[in-house]
């Protein structure tokens, strides 16, 4: 185990820059999750981590060491592939044991630990099977016994429960976070899931075109959103975005939201006069009751049994600019997550309550959030 | 759509009419080996010998050094295949792995090696090989075969490496392989059958040629290959047809064998260059 | 299992030595720097062959042929440069004849091959019972060694006991057998038959291929929209087909361009020059009558030819090459 240290790591292909300035600490035994939408960079950063891609400029050290120039196979880290990158003419114990056989190690000492490995991951009784014959869970459950059992430093995943159906995803994640709790081991996973980097990590490192967007830990990325990327991404649904002028009076700061008047709970000063980039939670809103109000018309009802989705079109002054939002369709529409609604129909008027304080402010030039 | 009788019918008659007719030469080679001499002047030509002369082939394993031939076609092919293969399976695996300057430029040198004439290059190739002092020897056919068969084999175990996931190497090389040590253990295990169809291909290219062989090994009677010892019992034998067929039938009989097999890949082989 | 770093036994087996002498570490093609140098190296000895075994030959022949040379010995001097070998070309009515004779050629030949190979290659993608097999007899005549179809048609065009002059005369399409090998229009014939049974089938493979791969949901879709077999054939069939069609063009009018094993044992390029093409011209001036230099000319000028015509039509397809 060991940490990993990164510093100022950048990528180019030609004139593409690939990865700005990528610079953080992992801590040892921290669970660091990059996320982030495709293209973002993030399964570049793990392969240059790996040794599998060669950094532009910048270093990787881990634990104290820089290797940043050394082959993959002397870093001693294990990785766990998208693709589970399991060798289809050995056997699960082949497979697993590749690895140390590469190093050398004792037949007895490698029998001992694919033994161990295989049984904490329950595939046990698969040992003398091809891949081929597993199922895609039984699979990726042998990709992370050939990591286990090398008993690296470090862990690397990318993107491990991608090719997985849902249920199985939801397991498997279970099963990975209290495999970290249980080894204790550095571990880098990569994904694009923001449900898998909430539920999984200690900390989150978000990313967007190659750069970072906030490093935080779950909590603080779900209520302290560095800018309106990072919101609109976090959480499922994402954030709602508006747009509003506050205007200042006597009262304090207010905007103007589907019509109505809704204070803003800031010091009037550093907002006065900008446009304003306003986000508000899909969650945050209720029909039971609050500090403030609006009332709308829904244009699509979506009921998930136990929850209701209500959608509903953004007055013209409120709506976002395309290029202001990351997510062009977003701009237009703004949903609520109801639990346990009763009956809701669409183009009936109704009536939603929220908390002002709940209300996320952002610079729409910059994105980044105004506190 | 269910087809009608009548179109089944038309069906089935054509395939059959066709399929006889296109593959009537090879089985009129069969019958004319195993036809008596007076059988072969006969009008009209008898499509079925009565006799069916199956010591032919015995007759003409003593009569000619169909088994010397036989053997040197098979270790110029055996040579020129294993080379070639040495050769372009880092060559296939590099342009399929690496992102290498040379890559788009393959495919223009395959079909510039597709376009050169052999009777062009047989011309500097005989003097470079005399120059070496290997005409006559069977090297100058297993280099030359090779000069015919790389471009090829590289682009089609290019295209077989293509479709084994990078992330295997990947993941051996974090196990701790270099490299080579990842092609080797685990990429060439994984290809195996890629890597047969193209090492049969490769022995189809070297068995089929005539124009090397011709130029090197004339002077080299010991050393002569099936087509050429063929031919030069056509100037001999002109009206023993039986003897020759007879010839003809045993050095056709590996390479139909190999076709039987490799038929599904054949297109590999085929569209070599033609497709980026 | 060890569950901290504190309890680890095992730290002696995880890991390769870390260090490594200076020197060698420079030279170890793992690291991720150096990892460009190894696709460079695992190419080389194919690029060194090519280049020892084709591209200096081929260079050699360029320079034999601005040279007035019989046998070319690599230990005498070289001959002084001359263009008179592309002169005596240029003038030679027998060049002109080889080049008639292969154009002939390649036009008969590849429009046959077209024919019969797409023709096969859609008789064949119909489903019916024993169609493997008749996929595999289809594309026989590729597996025959050259030299083995020429004796297969020496035979059947025997003009006193061949198949073939029987048939014809069964047929009354003739009145007296054809002495096939002396006549030269019929010799030229002969030649083209065997090209064509030898050259159809990699039409047929590369056009069933081709076929194969047509999604069925385009011809879904079309019989949904109305078409019939024949618009079906004509707007979903041909364009699909054309790249794979025009490349298999493009490579069987090469083939019949360098062709050597067919027509030289089968005609030796006679009777009459009627079957000499240009191929069968450089060998014969070069070792027939050891002519190398200007052997090596007129091998020059059909690489030429043949690199025109297959950029010309490659013009018409560019994104399939």
């Amino acid at each position: 185990m060991a940490d990993i240290r990164i510093e100022h790591v950048r990528k180019s292909y030609g004139a593409l820059t690939v990865l700005h300035d990528f610079d953080l600490t992992i801590e040892d035994g921290e669970f660091v999750v990059f996320v982030g939408p495709s293209g973002c960079g993030k399964s570049t950063m793990l392969k240059i981590l790996a040794g599998l891609e060669n950094a532009t400029s910048g270093r990787i050290l881990i634990g104290g060491e820089d290797v940043t120039d050394r082959a993959p196979g002397d870093r001693d880290i294990a990785m766990v592939f998208q693709n589970y990158a399991l060798y289809p003419h050995l056997t699960v114990r082949g497979n697993m044991g590749f690895g140390l056989k590469m190093r050398g190690v004792p037949a007895s000492e490698i029998d001992r630990r694919v033994n161990d490995a295989a049984r904490l991951l329950g595939v046990d009784h698969l040992l003398d099977r091809r891949p081929k014959q597993l199922s895609g869970g039984q699979r990726q459950r042998v990709a992370l016994g050939r990591a286990i059992v090398r008993e690296p430093r470090a862990y690397l995943m990318d993107e491990p429960l991608s090719n997985l159906d849902a249920k199985l995803r939801v397991q498997m994640r279970a099963e990975i976070s209290a495999l970290h709790q249980r080894l204790n081991v550095t571990t880098v996973y990569v994904t694009h899931d923001q449900t898998e980097a909430m539920t999984m990590a200690n900390r989150i490192v978000i990313m967007r075109d190659g750069t970072i967007q906030q490093i935080a830990d779950p909590e603080t990325m779900f209520y302290k959103p560095a800018n309106l990327f990072v919101a609109s991404f976090i959480g499922s649904p994402g954030m709602n975005l508006l747009s509003a002028k506050p205007k200042v009076d006597e009262s304090g700061a207010a905007v103007e939201l589907f019509g109505t008047r809704v204070p803003l709970p800031v010091d009037p000063a550093r907002v006065n006069g900008h446009n304003l980039a306003l986000g508000l939670r899909p969650e945050h809103l209720t029909l039971a009751g609050g500090p403030a109000s609006v009332t709308v018309t829904p244009t699509l009802v979506e009921s998930l049994g136990s929850e209701k989705y209500i959608y509903v079109s953004l007055p013209e002054e409120n709506r976002l600019s395309a290029d202001e939002v990351s997510d062009g369709r977003r701009s237009e529409q703004f949903i609520v997550r109801l639990p346990e609604a009763g009956a809701i129909r669409a183009s009936e008027p109704l009536t939603l309550y929220f908390d002002p304080a709940r209300i996320h402010l952002f610079d729409p030039a910059s994105g980044a959030a105004i506190i | 759509m269910r087809r009608t009788p009548l179109q089944s019918l038309a069906l089935y008659g054509a395939v059959i009419v066709i399929c006889g007719i296109l593959v009537f030469p090879i089985y009129w080679l069969f019958i004319t080996a195993l036809s008596q001499p007076d059988a072969l002047r006969a009008m009209p030509p008898k499509f079925w010998p009565e006799h069916p002369n199956w010591g032919i082939f015995a007759e003409v394993l003593n009569d000619k050094p169909l088994l010397l031939w036989l053997k040197n076609s098979v270790l110029a092919a055996l040579g020129a295949v294993g080379l070639s293969m040495v050769v372009s399976i880092p060559a296939g695996y590099a342009l399929s792995r690496f992102r290498l300057r040379g890559g788009e430029s393959l495919g223009l040198v395959i079909l510039t090696s597709k376009m050169l004439p052999a009777t062009l290059l047989v011309i500097p190739l005989f003097v470079i090989f005399r120059q070496l002092g290997l005409l006559g020897s069977l090297w100058s056919v297993i280099l030359a075969h090779a000069t015919l068969i790389v471009p090829f084999s590289t682009w089609m175990l290019k295209g077989y490496f293509d479709t084994i996931p990078q992330e295997l190497e990947q993941a051996a090389m974090v196990d701790g392989c270099s490299p080579i040590g990842a092609m080797i253990r685990v990429v060439l295990p994984v290809s195996a059958p890629g890597l047969a169809a193209t090492a049969l291909y490769g022995f189809v290219l070297s068995w089929a040629d005539y124009a090397y062989a011709r130029t090197f090994l004339t002077s080299a009677q010991q050393n002569w290959t099936l087509n050429l010892g063929i031919t030069t019992m056509r100037g001999e034998y002109i009206s023993n047809w039986a003897i020759i067929s007879a010839a003809c039938v045993l050095a056709t009989i590996p390479v139909l064998f190999i076709y039987l097999f490799l038929e599904r890949y054949l297109v590999g082989g085929m569209t070599a260059g033609s497709e980026k | 299992m060890a569950q901290t770093n504190s309890e680890r036994t095992t730290e002696t087996f995880s890991g390769r030595p870390q260090g490594k002498s200076t020197w060698f570490a420079s030279l170890d093609l793992a690291r991720p720097s150096r990892r460009h140098w190894l696709g460079y190296m695992l190419l080389a000895p194919a690029v060194l062959l090519m280049i020892a075994f084709v591209a200096y030959p081929l260079f050699v022949s360029l320079d034999i042929s601005f040279q007035n040379v019989g046998i070319v010995r690599f230990d005498q001097p070289r001959k002084p440069f001359t263009t008179a070998n592309y002169e005596k070309l240029f003038t030679s009515p027998d060049f002109w004849n080889a080049v008639w004779v292969t154009v002939k050629l390649v036009v008969v030949v590849t429009t046959s091959c077209f024919v019969l190979g797409l023709g096969t290659a859609l008789l064949v993608n119909n489903h019916f019972k024993g169609r493997p097999l008749a996929r595999l007899l289809v594309a026989l005549p590729w597996a025959i060694p050259e030299i083995i179809a020429v004796v297969i048609f020496a035979w059947l065009f025997d003009s006193s006991f061949g198949l073939i002059n029987w048939l014809m005369i069964k047929l009354g399409l003739i009145g007296s057998p054809i002495n096939w090998f002396s006549t030269p229009g019929a010799a030229f014939s002969a030649v083209s038959v065997v090209m064509i049974w030898k050259g159809y089938p990699f039409v047929s493979i590369m056009a069933l291929a081709g076929l194969q791969s047509i999604p069925e949901d385009y011809y879904n879709a079309a019989k949904v929209d109305g078409a019939n077999v024949w618009q079906r054939f004509i707007y979903i069939t041909i364009p699909s087909l054309m790249p794979i069609l025009g490349v298999s063009m493009i490579l069987s009018m090469l083939w019949v361009f360098r062709d050597f094993s067919i027509i030289y044992t089968l005609t030796g390029g006679g009777p009459l020059g009627s079957t000499e093409t240009l191929s069968i011209m450089t060998y014969e001036e070069a070792f027939g009558f050891f002519r190398m230099g200007y052997a090596s000319a007129v091998g020059i000028i059909t690489l030429v030819i043949c690199v025109v015509v297959s950029r010309l039509m490659l013009h018409r397809a560019p994104e399939n090459l």
